[in-house]
Protein backbone atom coordinates (compact mmCIF):
# COMPACT_ATOMS: atom_id res chain seq x y z
CA UNK A 1 0.00 0.00 0.00
CA UNK A 2 1.02 4.07 -0.98
CA UNK A 3 2.91 5.35 2.56
CA UNK A 4 2.23 8.44 4.07
CA UNK A 5 4.85 10.71 3.48
CA UNK A 6 6.42 13.32 6.27
CA UNK A 7 8.56 16.08 4.12
CA UNK A 8 11.41 18.31 5.60
CA UNK A 9 11.18 21.78 3.59
CA UNK A 10 14.13 23.97 3.40
CA UNK A 11 13.44 27.57 2.58
CA UNK A 12 16.89 29.44 1.21
CA UNK A 13 17.71 32.97 0.50
CA UNK A 14 20.97 33.92 -1.17
CA UNK A 15 22.61 30.52 0.00
CA UNK A 16 20.58 31.15 3.71
CA UNK A 17 18.07 28.96 5.22
CA UNK A 18 15.99 31.00 6.66
CA UNK A 19 13.02 30.73 9.05
CA UNK A 20 8.97 31.84 8.14
CA UNK A 21 6.68 32.96 9.66
CA UNK A 22 3.06 34.40 8.00
CA UNK A 23 5.99 34.36 4.93
CA UNK A 24 8.08 37.44 6.49
CA UNK A 25 11.49 35.40 6.81
CA UNK A 26 14.36 35.31 9.23
CA UNK A 27 17.56 34.19 8.33
CA UNK A 28 18.81 31.16 10.48
CA UNK A 29 22.34 29.68 8.87
CA UNK A 30 24.22 27.90 6.27
CA UNK A 31 24.33 24.02 5.14
CA UNK A 32 26.69 24.21 8.40
CA UNK A 33 24.01 25.45 11.30
CA UNK A 34 21.97 22.82 9.91
CA UNK A 35 24.27 19.83 10.22
CA UNK A 36 25.30 21.29 13.51
CA UNK A 37 21.42 20.98 15.02
CA UNK A 38 20.17 18.11 12.98
CA UNK A 39 21.88 14.71 13.02
CA UNK A 40 21.49 14.93 9.10
CA UNK A 41 22.67 11.26 8.35
CA UNK A 42 19.82 10.36 11.16
CA UNK A 43 16.93 12.58 10.05
CA UNK A 44 17.96 11.70 6.83
CA UNK A 45 16.40 8.11 7.11
CA UNK A 46 13.74 9.14 9.12
CA UNK A 47 12.11 11.43 6.26
CA UNK A 48 10.65 10.72 2.90
CA UNK A 49 11.32 13.87 1.08
CA UNK A 50 13.04 16.87 0.76
CA UNK A 51 11.32 20.02 -0.88
CA UNK A 52 14.34 22.96 -1.29
CA UNK A 53 12.29 26.48 -1.76
CA UNK A 54 13.99 29.27 -3.49
CA UNK A 55 12.26 32.23 -1.39
CA UNK A 56 14.10 35.25 -1.99
CA UNK A 57 12.12 38.16 -2.76
CA UNK A 58 12.58 39.73 -6.56
CA UNK A 59 14.79 38.22 -8.87
CA UNK A 60 15.88 35.38 -8.11
CA UNK A 61 19.25 34.01 -8.22
CA UNK A 62 19.04 30.16 -9.65
CA UNK A 63 22.98 29.85 -10.34
CA UNK A 64 23.33 30.06 -6.33
CA UNK A 65 20.33 28.07 -5.83
CA UNK A 66 21.42 25.35 -7.80
CA UNK A 67 24.99 25.06 -6.04
CA UNK A 68 23.22 25.23 -3.02
CA UNK A 69 20.98 22.09 -4.18
CA UNK A 70 24.20 20.28 -4.92
CA UNK A 71 25.71 21.04 -1.77
CA UNK A 72 22.94 19.47 0.10
CA UNK A 73 22.22 16.74 -2.05
CA UNK A 74 25.29 14.70 -2.27
CA UNK A 75 24.65 11.70 0.34
CA UNK A 76 20.80 11.92 0.22
CA UNK A 77 18.97 8.99 -1.24
CA UNK A 78 15.51 10.50 -1.24
CA UNK A 79 13.57 12.43 -3.67
CA UNK A 80 14.31 16.01 -3.57
CA UNK A 81 11.73 18.35 -4.58
CA UNK A 82 13.14 22.24 -6.03
CA UNK A 83 11.62 25.82 -7.15
CA UNK A 84 11.07 28.70 -6.62
CA UNK A 85 12.18 31.63 -9.69
CA UNK A 86 11.39 29.02 -11.90
CA UNK A 87 10.78 31.59 -14.86
CA UNK A 88 11.85 29.41 -18.00
CA UNK A 89 12.98 25.92 -19.17
CA UNK A 90 16.67 26.38 -19.06
CA UNK A 91 15.75 27.16 -15.22
CA UNK A 92 14.27 24.07 -15.01
CA UNK A 93 16.99 21.93 -16.29
CA UNK A 94 19.19 24.15 -14.04
CA UNK A 95 17.58 22.78 -10.69
CA UNK A 96 16.92 18.96 -12.19
CA UNK A 97 20.64 19.00 -13.52
CA UNK A 98 21.31 20.29 -9.46
CA UNK A 99 19.68 16.68 -8.49
CA UNK A 100 16.12 17.61 -7.86
CA UNK A 101 13.95 15.20 -8.91
CA UNK A 102 10.62 17.37 -9.22
CA UNK A 103 10.38 20.94 -9.48
CA UNK A 104 8.15 23.92 -7.92
CA UNK A 105 6.53 26.07 -9.50
CA UNK A 106 3.89 28.73 -8.04
CA UNK A 107 3.76 32.09 -9.69
CA UNK A 108 4.14 30.82 -13.30
CA UNK A 109 0.72 28.86 -12.63
CA UNK A 110 -1.17 32.27 -13.30
CA UNK A 111 1.17 34.00 -14.96
CA UNK A 112 3.57 31.86 -17.56
CA UNK A 113 0.54 28.93 -17.87
CA UNK A 114 2.38 28.05 -20.93
CA UNK A 115 5.93 27.14 -19.32
CA UNK A 116 4.06 24.55 -16.90
CA UNK A 117 2.68 22.96 -19.83
CA UNK A 118 6.00 23.02 -21.39
CA UNK A 119 7.25 21.75 -18.45
CA UNK A 120 4.68 18.61 -18.01
CA UNK A 121 5.01 17.98 -21.67
CA UNK A 122 8.93 17.65 -21.39
CA UNK A 123 9.34 16.18 -17.76
CA UNK A 124 6.12 14.38 -17.09
CA UNK A 125 3.12 15.49 -15.00
CA UNK A 126 5.44 13.62 -11.52
CA UNK A 127 7.90 16.03 -11.86
CA UNK A 128 5.99 19.41 -11.89
CA UNK A 129 4.46 20.00 -7.73
CA UNK A 130 2.30 22.89 -8.07
CA UNK A 131 2.69 25.30 -4.91
CA UNK A 132 -0.35 26.66 -4.11
CA UNK A 133 -0.56 29.65 -1.00
CA UNK A 134 -3.50 31.12 0.53
CA UNK A 135 -5.04 33.15 3.35
CA UNK A 136 -8.29 33.25 4.75
CA UNK A 137 -8.94 37.57 4.84
CA UNK A 138 -12.49 38.57 6.65
CA UNK A 139 -15.78 36.72 6.48
CA UNK A 140 -13.85 33.32 6.08
CA UNK A 141 -13.22 34.55 2.41
CA UNK A 142 -10.11 32.80 1.14
CA UNK A 143 -7.48 34.28 -1.16
CA UNK A 144 -5.24 32.58 -3.01
CA UNK A 145 -1.70 34.65 -3.51
CA UNK A 146 1.60 34.06 -5.90
CA UNK A 147 5.25 35.97 -5.63
CA UNK A 148 6.20 34.66 -2.49
CA UNK A 149 2.61 35.51 -1.01
CA UNK A 150 2.60 39.47 -1.99
CA UNK A 151 0.21 39.25 -4.73
CA UNK A 152 -3.62 38.03 -4.27
CA UNK A 153 -5.22 36.86 -7.58
CA UNK A 154 -8.43 36.37 -9.04
CA UNK A 155 -8.80 32.43 -8.88
CA UNK A 156 -11.01 31.01 -5.79
CA UNK A 157 -8.96 28.43 -3.91
CA UNK A 158 -10.66 25.48 -5.52
CA UNK A 159 -10.48 26.94 -9.05
CA UNK A 160 -6.72 27.06 -8.13
CA UNK A 161 -6.36 23.22 -7.84
CA UNK A 162 -8.37 22.82 -10.85
CA UNK A 163 -5.86 25.14 -13.04
CA UNK A 164 -3.08 23.24 -11.57
CA UNK A 165 -4.95 20.20 -12.76
CA UNK A 166 -5.51 21.03 -16.16
CA UNK A 167 -1.83 22.43 -16.64
CA UNK A 168 -0.81 19.10 -15.92
CA UNK A 169 0.91 19.42 -12.49
CA UNK A 170 1.35 16.33 -10.07
CA UNK A 171 0.91 17.05 -7.07
CA UNK A 172 -0.47 20.09 -4.92
CA UNK A 173 1.93 21.90 -2.17
CA UNK A 174 -0.76 23.62 -0.14
CA UNK A 175 0.87 26.41 2.01
CA UNK A 176 -1.38 28.22 4.80
CA UNK A 177 0.20 31.28 4.71
CA UNK A 178 -1.97 32.50 8.41
CA UNK A 179 -0.37 29.14 9.82
CA UNK A 180 2.94 28.77 8.45
CA UNK A 181 5.56 29.20 11.08
CA UNK A 182 3.38 29.38 13.92
CA UNK A 183 3.15 25.77 15.24
CA UNK A 184 -0.49 25.58 15.78
CA UNK A 185 -1.27 23.04 13.90
CA UNK A 186 -2.37 22.37 9.97
CA UNK A 187 -5.73 24.15 8.80
CA UNK A 188 -7.30 20.65 8.69
CA UNK A 189 -10.17 21.74 7.25
CA UNK A 190 -9.68 23.64 4.34
CA UNK A 191 -6.54 20.74 3.88
CA UNK A 192 -9.53 18.02 3.84
CA UNK A 193 -11.66 20.22 0.98
CA UNK A 194 -8.44 20.64 -1.04
CA UNK A 195 -7.57 16.70 -0.68
CA UNK A 196 -11.36 15.79 -1.23
CA UNK A 197 -11.74 17.63 -4.39
CA UNK A 198 -8.12 17.25 -5.99
CA UNK A 199 -7.53 14.49 -8.13
CA UNK A 200 -3.64 14.71 -7.37
CA UNK A 201 -2.03 13.92 -4.19
CA UNK A 202 -1.95 16.82 -1.79
CA UNK A 203 0.97 18.12 0.61
CA UNK A 204 0.33 19.38 3.48
CA UNK A 205 2.30 22.86 4.60
CA UNK A 206 2.34 25.54 6.96
CA UNK A 207 1.81 25.29 10.72
CA UNK A 208 3.13 22.14 11.84
CA UNK A 209 4.33 22.35 15.15
CA UNK A 210 3.73 19.24 17.45
CA UNK A 211 4.01 15.54 16.91
CA UNK A 212 0.64 15.28 16.73
CA UNK A 213 -0.21 17.60 14.06
CA UNK A 214 1.73 15.60 11.11
CA UNK A 215 -0.93 12.44 12.47
CA UNK A 216 -4.25 14.80 12.14
CA UNK A 217 -3.12 15.93 8.71
CA UNK A 218 -3.04 12.09 7.37
CA UNK A 219 -5.64 11.13 9.53
CA UNK A 220 -7.96 13.73 9.97
CA UNK A 221 -7.69 16.03 6.49
CA UNK A 222 -6.47 12.95 4.57
CA UNK A 223 -3.13 14.24 2.90
CA UNK A 224 -0.64 12.36 1.23
CA UNK A 225 2.15 13.79 2.85
CA UNK A 226 2.88 16.30 5.86
CA UNK A 227 5.32 18.85 5.55
CA UNK A 228 7.18 21.15 8.03
CA UNK A 229 9.60 24.06 6.99
CA UNK A 230 9.98 24.37 10.65
CA UNK A 231 13.97 24.83 11.73
CA UNK A 232 13.24 25.29 15.37
CA UNK A 233 10.17 23.14 16.16
CA UNK A 234 12.00 19.90 15.20
CA UNK A 235 15.68 20.48 15.90
CA UNK A 236 17.84 17.96 16.77
CA UNK A 237 16.10 14.48 17.14
CA UNK A 238 12.73 15.85 15.92
CA UNK A 239 11.49 14.38 13.26
CA UNK A 240 12.63 10.82 13.82
CA UNK A 241 10.25 11.26 17.37
CA UNK A 242 7.77 12.92 14.45
CA UNK A 243 8.06 9.78 12.32
CA UNK A 244 7.99 7.45 15.47
CA UNK A 245 4.40 8.96 16.69
CA UNK A 246 3.21 8.47 13.40
CA UNK A 247 4.00 4.71 13.35
CA UNK A 248 2.84 4.57 16.90
CA UNK A 249 -0.17 5.98 15.50
CA UNK A 250 -1.28 3.70 12.86
CA UNK A 251 0.41 5.49 9.87
CA UNK A 252 1.49 3.49 7.29
CA UNK A 253 4.84 4.76 6.63
CA UNK A 254 7.53 3.48 4.56
CA UNK A 255 10.49 1.33 6.56
CA UNK A 256 14.30 1.06 5.84
CA UNK A 257 17.23 -1.11 7.37
CA UNK A 258 18.90 1.65 9.24
CA UNK A 259 21.53 -0.47 10.13
CA UNK A 260 22.54 0.27 6.21
CA UNK A 261 25.54 1.88 7.05
CA UNK A 262 27.42 -1.35 8.71
CA UNK A 263 26.62 -3.18 5.37
CA UNK A 264 29.59 -3.54 4.16
CA UNK A 265 30.16 -3.04 0.26
CA UNK A 266 32.49 -3.87 -1.82
CA UNK A 267 34.84 -1.43 -2.67
CA UNK A 268 36.13 -2.41 -6.15
CA UNK A 269 33.52 -3.12 -9.37
CA UNK B 1 33.46 -0.53 -16.17
CA UNK B 2 29.66 0.57 -15.78
CA UNK B 3 28.08 3.47 -18.03
CA UNK B 4 25.46 5.84 -17.40
CA UNK B 5 23.43 6.63 -20.46
CA UNK B 6 22.85 10.33 -20.98
CA UNK B 7 20.49 11.09 -23.76
CA UNK B 8 18.98 14.31 -22.52
CA UNK B 9 16.34 13.10 -19.95
CA UNK B 10 16.39 13.65 -16.56
CA UNK B 11 17.97 12.98 -13.22
CA UNK B 12 21.32 11.38 -14.13
CA UNK B 13 23.08 13.12 -10.60
CA UNK B 14 21.13 11.20 -8.66
CA UNK B 15 22.42 8.04 -9.91
CA UNK B 16 25.66 9.27 -10.08
CA UNK B 17 25.17 9.93 -6.38
CA UNK B 18 23.93 6.79 -5.53
CA UNK B 19 27.18 5.06 -7.05
CA UNK B 20 29.68 7.35 -5.83
CA UNK B 21 28.47 6.30 -2.46
CA UNK B 22 28.64 2.68 -3.02
CA UNK B 23 32.32 3.61 -4.10
CA UNK B 24 31.36 2.43 -7.93
CA UNK B 25 33.66 3.52 -10.99
CA UNK B 26 31.25 4.63 -13.61
CA UNK B 27 31.33 6.22 -17.13
CA UNK B 28 28.29 8.67 -18.27
CA UNK B 29 28.37 8.14 -22.09
CA UNK B 30 26.56 9.86 -25.13
CA UNK B 31 27.80 8.36 -28.13
CA UNK B 32 26.77 5.32 -29.99
CA UNK B 33 30.35 4.38 -29.82
CA UNK B 34 30.40 4.84 -26.17
CA UNK B 35 27.43 2.24 -25.62
CA UNK B 36 29.12 -0.83 -27.64
CA UNK B 37 31.96 -0.22 -25.25
CA UNK B 38 29.70 -0.61 -22.09
CA UNK B 39 30.28 -3.79 -20.42
CA UNK B 40 27.14 -2.81 -17.93
CA UNK B 41 24.38 -0.03 -18.70
CA UNK B 42 22.23 1.82 -16.59
CA UNK B 43 19.74 3.90 -18.65
CA UNK B 44 18.17 6.56 -15.85
CA UNK B 45 15.41 8.75 -17.09
CA UNK B 46 12.15 10.80 -16.56
CA UNK B 47 9.44 12.51 -18.44
CA UNK B 48 8.11 11.62 -21.81
CA UNK B 49 8.59 8.58 -23.74
CA UNK B 50 7.53 10.34 -27.22
CA UNK B 51 10.67 12.90 -26.41
CA UNK B 52 12.41 10.35 -25.09
CA UNK B 53 12.72 8.05 -27.94
CA UNK B 54 13.03 11.30 -30.47
CA UNK B 55 16.17 12.14 -28.46
CA UNK B 56 17.60 7.97 -28.95
CA UNK B 57 17.01 8.11 -32.31
CA UNK B 58 18.79 11.53 -33.01
CA UNK B 59 21.98 10.52 -31.16
CA UNK B 60 21.81 7.14 -32.88
CA UNK B 61 21.36 5.32 -29.82
CA UNK B 62 18.64 2.72 -30.71
CA UNK B 63 21.03 0.11 -33.10
CA UNK B 64 24.25 0.09 -30.72
CA UNK B 65 21.60 -0.67 -27.89
CA UNK B 66 19.70 -2.96 -29.75
CA UNK B 67 23.15 -4.37 -29.87
CA UNK B 68 24.11 -4.42 -26.79
CA UNK B 69 20.91 -5.70 -25.19
CA UNK B 70 20.60 -8.42 -27.46
CA UNK B 71 23.58 -9.84 -29.11
CA UNK B 72 26.38 -8.98 -26.57
CA UNK B 73 23.73 -9.23 -23.81
CA UNK B 74 25.00 -7.13 -20.79
CA UNK B 75 23.60 -6.38 -17.81
CA UNK B 76 21.45 -3.28 -18.52
CA UNK B 77 19.35 -1.79 -16.04
CA UNK B 78 16.78 0.62 -16.97
CA UNK B 79 15.02 2.81 -14.42
CA UNK B 80 11.55 4.62 -14.49
CA UNK B 81 11.56 6.00 -17.96
CA UNK B 82 14.19 3.99 -18.87
CA UNK B 83 12.40 0.88 -17.94
CA UNK B 84 9.23 1.92 -19.85
CA UNK B 85 11.39 2.51 -23.06
CA UNK B 86 12.54 -0.88 -23.03
CA UNK B 87 8.46 -1.49 -24.23
CA UNK B 88 7.38 -1.80 -27.57
CA UNK B 89 4.91 0.92 -27.42
CA UNK B 90 3.45 3.32 -25.02
CA UNK B 91 -0.25 4.85 -25.32
CA UNK B 92 2.03 8.37 -24.09
CA UNK B 93 0.86 11.27 -26.21
CA UNK B 94 -0.50 8.96 -28.61
CA UNK B 95 1.04 5.70 -29.39
CA UNK B 96 5.14 5.92 -29.06
CA UNK B 97 7.29 2.81 -30.21
CA UNK B 98 9.84 1.73 -27.94
CA UNK B 99 12.85 -0.44 -27.84
CA UNK B 100 10.77 -3.36 -28.05
CA UNK B 101 13.09 -5.52 -25.59
CA UNK B 102 9.84 -6.99 -23.46
CA UNK B 103 7.07 -7.22 -24.82
CA UNK B 104 4.54 -5.08 -23.54
CA UNK B 105 2.40 -1.61 -23.93
CA UNK B 106 2.48 1.28 -21.39
CA UNK B 107 -0.51 2.52 -20.49
CA UNK B 108 -2.10 5.49 -17.97
CA UNK B 109 -2.58 3.82 -14.37
CA UNK B 110 -6.47 3.99 -14.53
CA UNK B 111 -7.58 6.28 -11.91
CA UNK B 112 -11.30 5.99 -12.93
CA UNK B 113 -12.25 2.78 -11.58
CA UNK B 114 -10.59 3.04 -8.22
CA UNK B 115 -10.79 5.98 -6.20
CA UNK B 116 -6.85 6.61 -6.55
CA UNK B 117 -4.94 9.82 -6.71
CA UNK B 118 -2.36 10.01 -10.21
CA UNK B 119 0.34 10.46 -10.32
CA UNK B 120 1.20 7.60 -8.10
CA UNK B 121 3.94 9.03 -5.70
CA UNK B 122 5.73 7.94 -2.81
CA UNK B 123 7.01 4.88 -1.39
CA UNK B 124 4.75 2.03 -1.48
CA UNK B 125 5.59 -1.82 -0.90
CA UNK B 126 7.09 -4.00 -3.72
CA UNK B 127 5.98 -7.76 -3.71
CA UNK B 128 8.70 -9.97 -5.10
CA UNK B 129 8.04 -12.58 -7.23
CA UNK B 130 9.27 -15.86 -6.52
CA UNK B 131 11.67 -16.42 -9.83
CA UNK B 132 13.55 -13.45 -11.31
CA UNK B 133 14.66 -11.82 -8.29
CA UNK B 134 18.29 -11.01 -8.35
CA UNK B 135 17.75 -7.59 -7.58
CA UNK B 136 16.31 -8.39 -4.33
CA UNK B 137 18.71 -10.15 -2.74
CA UNK B 138 19.42 -9.06 0.94
CA UNK B 139 15.95 -7.63 1.14
CA UNK B 140 13.19 -8.77 2.23
CA UNK B 141 9.31 -9.16 0.39
CA UNK B 142 7.41 -6.01 0.85
CA UNK B 143 10.53 -3.84 0.61
CA UNK B 144 9.71 0.34 0.46
CA UNK B 145 10.53 1.83 -2.70
CA UNK B 146 9.88 5.22 -4.68
CA UNK B 147 7.34 5.64 -7.25
CA UNK B 148 6.51 9.10 -9.04
CA UNK B 149 4.97 8.05 -12.63
CA UNK B 150 1.53 8.37 -14.39
CA UNK B 151 2.21 5.52 -16.82
CA UNK B 152 2.86 2.03 -15.78
CA UNK B 153 3.25 -1.78 -17.10
CA UNK B 154 -0.20 -3.72 -16.14
CA UNK B 155 1.05 -6.69 -14.44
CA UNK B 156 -0.96 -9.13 -16.13
CA UNK B 157 0.23 -7.83 -19.66
CA UNK B 158 3.75 -8.62 -18.66
CA UNK B 159 6.01 -11.85 -18.58
CA UNK B 160 9.19 -10.72 -16.97
CA UNK B 161 7.60 -9.59 -13.63
CA UNK B 162 10.06 -9.68 -10.58
CA UNK B 163 7.99 -7.54 -8.26
CA UNK B 164 4.87 -5.52 -8.42
CA UNK B 165 2.72 -3.63 -6.23
CA UNK B 166 -0.81 -2.56 -5.77
CA UNK B 167 -2.20 0.59 -6.20
CA UNK B 168 -5.59 0.30 -7.67
CA UNK B 169 -4.65 -2.70 -9.32
CA UNK B 170 -1.56 -4.57 -9.63
CA UNK B 171 1.30 -2.48 -11.51
CA UNK B 172 4.79 -3.74 -11.99
CA UNK B 173 7.51 -2.80 -10.07
CA UNK B 174 10.23 -4.34 -11.77
CA UNK B 175 11.12 -6.72 -14.34
CA UNK B 176 13.81 -8.99 -15.43
CA UNK B 177 14.46 -10.90 -18.78
CA UNK B 178 17.69 -12.59 -18.83
CA UNK B 179 19.98 -9.91 -19.44
CA UNK B 180 17.24 -6.67 -18.83
CA UNK B 181 16.36 -5.89 -15.96
CA UNK B 182 14.36 -2.18 -15.12
CA UNK B 183 12.31 -0.88 -12.14
CA UNK B 184 9.25 1.39 -12.15
CA UNK B 185 10.22 2.88 -9.11
CA UNK B 186 13.58 4.72 -8.21
CA UNK B 187 16.06 2.89 -6.73
CA UNK B 188 18.52 5.89 -6.24
CA UNK B 189 15.80 7.45 -4.65
CA UNK B 190 14.58 4.95 -2.24
CA UNK B 191 17.41 5.30 0.86
CA UNK B 192 18.87 2.06 1.91
CA UNK B 193 16.79 0.00 0.18
CA UNK B 194 17.64 1.33 -3.35
CA UNK B 195 21.20 1.39 -2.46
CA UNK B 196 21.17 -2.46 -1.60
CA UNK B 197 19.22 -3.42 -4.99
CA UNK B 198 21.67 -0.72 -6.96
CA UNK B 199 24.51 -2.90 -5.37
CA UNK B 200 23.37 -6.00 -6.43
CA UNK B 201 22.95 -4.82 -10.24
CA UNK B 202 26.78 -3.53 -9.80
CA UNK B 203 27.12 -7.27 -8.09
CA UNK B 204 25.94 -8.92 -11.21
Amino acid sequence: MLKSRLIFALLMKNGSYQLSRNFNLQDVGDLNWIKKHYNFDAIAFSIDELIVVNVERGNKNVDLFCEKLMELNKNCFMPIAAGGGIRSMDDAYKILNSGADKIIVNTPLISQQNLVRSLVETFGSQCVIASIDYKKTNNEHVEVLIDNGSKSIELSLDEAVENAHELGCGEIYLTSIEQDGTGYGYDLKILEHIVNISKMPVIASGGAGKYKHFVEGVQKAGASAVSTANLFNFIADGLIEVRKTMIDRGLEMATWNLNFRKINFVKNY
Amino acid sequence: MISILNYGMGNIRSVENALNYLGVEYKLIDTPEEILESEKLIIPGVGSFRKAMENMKKKKFIEPLNEVAMKKKIPILGICLGMQLMAEESQEDGLTKGLGWIKVTIKKIPAEKTDIKVPHVGFNEVIFEEKNKKLYEELEDKADFYYAHSYMLGYDDCDCVSGWTEYGEKLVGSIEKDNIYGTQFHPEKSQSNGLIMLKNFMDL
